[in-house]
């Protein structure tokens, strides 16, 4: 049986766990405490290890999805999450604009290991003051090449998106 | 859909980056207490600035400065109201009221003082309302103002690390240029200092590097350099660090390759999802 991985990360409150729970085929096995600190102002419960979903795709192969904590630092799970890697989704609560400076030291935290397959969703589009893909762009200053896409955490077809556009970049990057 | 946030979490000089770069039309409102103020932009360049306290026809600004006298405003002003579409300040143009470079030269320092002073700001709302457009009588200058420019201007004004450090974490980062940045200096007039900082950056000298060969401080170089970066001339890119180690003793670098076929199954399977 071979196991790949993606990883969903993303500032505090961004939608992580939300956005494996729409897509796993198990219970996310999820690790939410009530928050401490400065977090608790924003929400209830936080994740305080990590998320873990599944999806089989046949019967020799798995995909895990892992969703890093939102409060504290995760260089810890660098080594747990690197292992079959496949690629990253980088998840913005678009309506959230104090979180977007924490998105980009979370994406040079992963390419300082190495040049990971990205891709960012602008989550929470369904929200009325949330910034758009190409305004998120600008904020955060990404490359043209990375692709930014809309988002819905909660809607099954946005997340299989999100995914699937992850994939095609995972794909030029792949071998015959 | 307005956008709105706090200058404390994303600054003026990165919102101005925005609109310079998404060609916004509309309004940035920006307040803290009881000060107001509204940053007018047509397709990413500045027109007019307004204050609350200071929200003024541009003919009343222009008698303010002796540019004017309060008969030639009232000539102004009637003219205007009976011409629909065009600003105050293009009638006062029109009727040889000023010359075309002087009222540019008058707004536009007007203009740029008041933006200037909101670089200070290290907390305020702001709100930016797209499409909006400021009201034909206020002090529109001719000629739109390339935002690059009070990008750096702003900068120069910053006198402490805090901000900085957001962006430039350590003065172990290399500057590298992207793009043209030549087409976009042009907007832009570069002090001496910035220059001599300027002609180094060789996308393999770190900002200390940079320090020692000018022999300017490294605080002085980096808020160059901060400005460069604000106004999306150069990157600044971590030092391509020794490959480091997994715990097992392997190196990691490359990021496996993965095999078509394997991508191709992950794929029909979450497209069947
Ligand atoms: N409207 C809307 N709400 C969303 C969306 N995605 C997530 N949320 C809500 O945003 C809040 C945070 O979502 P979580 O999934 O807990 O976020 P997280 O990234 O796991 O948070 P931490 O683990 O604390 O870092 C929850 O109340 C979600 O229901 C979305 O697409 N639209
Ligand atoms: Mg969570």
């Amino acid at each position: 049986m071979q196991t790949v991985k993606m990883v969903i990360s993303g500032a505090v409150n961004a939608g992580k766990t939300e956005f494996i729970k729409t897509i796993s085929e198990i219970e996310v096995v999820s690790t939410e405490r009530p928050a401490t600190d400065d977090t608790r102002l924003i929400k209830k419960e936080t994740t305080v290890a990590m998320d873990f979903g599944r999806i089989a795709i046949g019967d020799d192969l798995v995909l895990h999805l892992f969703g890093t904590p939102g409060q504290k630092r995760f260089d810890f799970m660098w080594e747990i999450l690197s292992e079959g890697m496949l690629g990253l989704v980088i998840l913005v609560d678009s309506t959230r604009p104090e979180t977007f400076r924490e998105t980009n030291r979370i994406i040079d935290f992963f390419m300082s290991y190495r040049e990971t397959p990205y891709v960012v969703a602008a989550n929470k589009q369904d929200r009325p003051n949330a910034w758009s893909p190409e305004e998120l762009r600008l904020a955060l200053r990404l490359p043209s090449h990375i692709k930014v896409l809309p988002c819905m955490a909660t809607d099954r077809e946005s997340v299989k998106n999100v995914l699937l556009e992850l994939l095609d970049v995972i794909m030029q990057r792949s071998e015959d | 859909m307005p956008l709105v946030g706090n200058i404390r979490d994303f600054g003026l000089s990165d919102f101005l980056y925005l609109v310079d770069r998404g060609y916004k039309t509309g309004c940035l409102h920006l307040s803290r207490a009881d000060e107001m103020s509204s940053l007018y932009f047509d397709k990413g360049k500045l027109i007019t600035a307004t204050r609350k306290d200071d929200n003024v026809p541009v003919t009343d600004l222009l008698v303010r400065k002796g540019k004017l006298t309060a008969v030639q405003a009232a000539q102004a002003a009637q003219a205007h109201q009976s011409q629909n579409g065009v600003t105050l300040s293009q009638v006062l143009i029109n009727l040889d009221l000023i010359g075309r470079d002087e009222l540019q030269r008058v707004l536009q320092q007007h203009i740029e003082e008041s933006v200037y002073a909101l670089f200070s700001w290290n907390e305020g709302e702001f709100r930016f309302e797209q499409g909006q457009r400021p009201d034909p009588t206020a002090p529109i200058m001719p000629t739109p103002l390339a935002v690059e420019h009070l990008i750096m201007e702003g900068v120069r004004r910053i006198d402490e690390w805090g901000r900085i450090k957001d962006r430039i974490p350590n003065t172990d980062m290399v500057v590298k240029f992207i793009e043209q940045p030549i087409e976009r200096t042009k907007g832009i007039n570069l002090a001496a200092d910035e220059w001599r900082v300027f002609a180094r950056i060789n996308g393999k000298d770190t900002l200390a590097e940079i320090a020692r060969k000018t022999g300017m401080s490294e605080f002085d170089v980096c808020r160059i350099v901060y400005g460069f970066l604000t106004a999306g001339l150069v990157d600044v890119i971590r030092k391509p660090a020794p490959v480091p180690m997994l715990a097992t003793g392997r190196p990691l670098a490359e990021a496996p390759r993965v095999k078509k076929s394997l991508v191709t199954r992950i794929i029909n399977r979450i497209r069947g999802m």
